[in-house]
């Protein structure tokens, strides 16, 4: 006997929504959980609930305050500027057509690359002293002196320069998609315009932009979402800090949880920060996909 | 929102690409007709303008390109030239000190055998869980299948390290601390739903008929996905084992969690020669050098396979 075709979908699903419950629907619920107590870090020690006391810690406290600016300021860093060079790039290789194939590929070489290398090969070029960039711009003339910027050392710049690589790393990203999106736009659509004689600028941002609108929206929440939970290359490169200038959420938690070894307050620091993605995203997506809309 | 796989025969990258809600893909039909005429749709047609282009693209090649270069220069200079102030960007002296510095520290082979050991179990589990799961999803439009999609987008937005330290005590409590099962579990969290994505939108682009076909003739549905979906979709399947691999090979924060010294994998061996060894800059850029030029070039290398495995499926189908 045929089992229906519902059981039969169900069955195939079951293995992976099974692993996803076990390793990470259980592992969040202890995080919540853990959240409500002060818990020793040593193992098998003391566990009190203490209610939402953990919470009240979390916004007293300074760190987690500044970590969320820090957190919120370096995502519209690194999406901003993604966005706005992927989209230089992705139109280059369109323009340029078939015969910009090979390079459209080499470009896409950083997103094979590990963070942890990338915000180490960045380290290399902008740390103080030694890194290259402070040279270079000094022998062009730019810099009185190698190191008068301190990239990673000056706690008020800090936080771009950390950005610097997730950016380089995952420009390639946002060059993919939009140069698939741009493939999608009919050529006739571009050639009436160029009839009616449509300027660049208003090409770009009357015609290409709009058009590209819901290819752009669901980039910048997955470039988005990812950078808010940037770790490896802050790590590498500064550790969060210097004076916790490059201390984002992910970097926060992991210390308190690690290193000043509270894991009630990290749970409950996490809860939040888990709590604060979701809501973004679901407003972007739920802008995005307006039902009946564009569908 | 679905991720789209888009191969196209003039070559398009063959990589996950995000796109909106039903974006319809049309090829560009018929690239160049009278040369430097009438290019088609955005392409620039004046010859000065394409070659002021063109510098451009070199220009920002140049400076893409250049970072890794100097990783690589770097990592061919004596160990004291490394640091040497002002730094030179070609080295004085080439040499492989650096390279058998790296490598001949304990545990640093190790290492690459762990992070291989763990990118293969952690792929495997991926696909072999993904697969099933997502020809469920786009074959049988169910209301649990619509649910489980938008689950595994949500389990996207967990922060690792939110789930890092409940996830390795839960692997302690199994006796799995320290292992390379247990941190590839870990990284299954991250490519799961990433692969469950790429395959669900490979799926909806195999017709229906394919495997009415093949029930007809007396196959029951099991065999139907394993013996007709699965060969025509293995080009696909290939590209999310890769991204699958990549994922794990490249991650770093659960590696950091929750492995010691018996399951360390080489981003966390990378990343301790900054404190362990005091700063060794040379090994650094040695170990970083040589853990990521093999994917550099597996990608590329593969990378034809694929579009020609992927075009070929889609003629068949």
């Amino acid at each position: 006997m045929r089992i229906s075709d519902r059981r039969f979908a169900l069955f195939l699903m079951t293995p992976a929504a099974l692993f996803l419950a076990v390793f990470v629907a259980f592992p969040l619920f202890r995080l919540v959980a853990d959240s409500f107590f002060k818990i020793s870090p040593i193992a098998g020690g003391p566990r009190d609930f203490v209610g939402l006391d953990n919470y009240f810690r979390a916004f007293a406290s300074e760190a987690f305050m500044g970590a969320g600016w820090r957190t919120l300021a370096y995502t519209l860093v690194v999406v901003t500027l993604e966005f706005a060079l992927g989209l230089g790039m992705a139109l280059l290789f369109t323009t340029l057509g078939r015969s910009s194939q090979i390079w459209r590929t080499v470009f896409m070489y950083p997103l094979m690359i590990a963070p942890i290398v990338a915000g180490l090969l960045w380290k290399f070029l902008m740390i103080d002293n030694f890194g290259l960039i402070g040279t270079l711009l000094h022998q062009a003339g730019m810099l009185s002196n190698p190191n008068q910027i301190g990239w990673l050392s000056d706690p008020n710049i800090v936080l771009y320069s950390v950005a610097i690589p997730d950016i380089w790393l995952t420009t390639s990203f946002m060059c993919l998609v939009l140069f698939a999106g741009l493939q999608n736009i009919p050529g006739d659509l571009i050639e009436a315009a160029r009839l009616d004689g449509a300027r660049a600028p208003a090409m770009l941002f009357r015609i290409i932009l709009p058009l590209l609108r819901p290819v752009i929206a669901v980039a910048l929440v997955v470039r988005g979402i990812d950078a808010a939970r940037a770790f490896d290359t802050i790590l590498i490169q500064t550790n969060g800090g210097p004076q916790s200038a490059s201390e984002t959420m992910s970097l926060l938690i992991y210390r308190t949880m690690i290193r000043f070894g509270d894991p009630g307050l990290a749970s409950a620091m996490g809860t939040l920060y888990l709590l604060a993605m979701l809501a973004v995203a679901f407003v972007a997506l739920s802008t995005i996909w307006r039902p009946g809309k564009d569908n | 929102m679905r991720v789209a796989e888009r191969t196209r025969p003039d070559g398009g990258k063959a990589a996950p690409v995000v796109a909106g809600p039903s974006v319809p893909t049309t090829t560009r039909s018929s690239g160049r007709k009278r040369r430097g005429v009438n290019r088609e749709g955005l392409e620039a047609g004046r010859r000065s303008t394409r070659t002021l282009l063109w510098v451009l693209l070199a220009a920002a090649m140049v400076l893409y390109g250049f970072p890794f270069l100097y990783l690589l220069f770097t990592s061919f200079k004596t160990p004291i030239d490394t640091i040497a102030v002002p730094p030179t960007i070609l080295p004085r002296e080439w040499t492989l000190e650096n390279y058998t510095n790296a490598l001949g520290r304990s545990g640093v082979l190790a290492s690459f055998i762990n992070s291989i050991q763990t990118a293969i179990i952690s792929t495997v589990l991926s696909l072999v869980l993904a697969v099933p799961a997502a020809y469920g999803i786009t074959r049988y439009k169910t209301l649990s299948g619509r649910i489980f999609i938008m689950a595994a987008l949500v389990t996207r937005m967990v922060p690792p390290v939110a789930i890092g330290i409940p996830l390795a005590s839960m692997m302690a409590s199994m006796g799995l601390s320290d292992t390379p099962i247990a941190l590839s579990i870990a990284h299954t969290t991250i490519s799961l739903p990433l692969s469950i994505w790429l395959m669900s939108s490979f799926f909806e682009a195999v017709p229906n008929d394919l495997e009415e076909a093949a029930t007809v003739d007396g196959c029951s549905r099991l065999g139907a996905l394993w013996r007709v979906v699965i060969p025509v979709v293995s080009g696909s399947i290939a590209v999310t084992a890769i991204f699958a691999f990549l994922a794990s090979w490249n991650e770093f924060l659960f590696a950091l969690l929750m492995t010691a010294i018996r399951s360390q994998t080489t981003p966390v061996v990378i990343a301790n020669f900054q404190t362990q060894f005091g700063l060794d800059w040379g090994s650094m850029t040695a170990l970083a050098a040589v853990y990521s030029i093999p994917v550099i070039l597996l990608t590329l290398l593969l990378q034809r396979k694929i579009v020609a495995g992927m075009t070929l499926g889609a003629v068949k189908g």
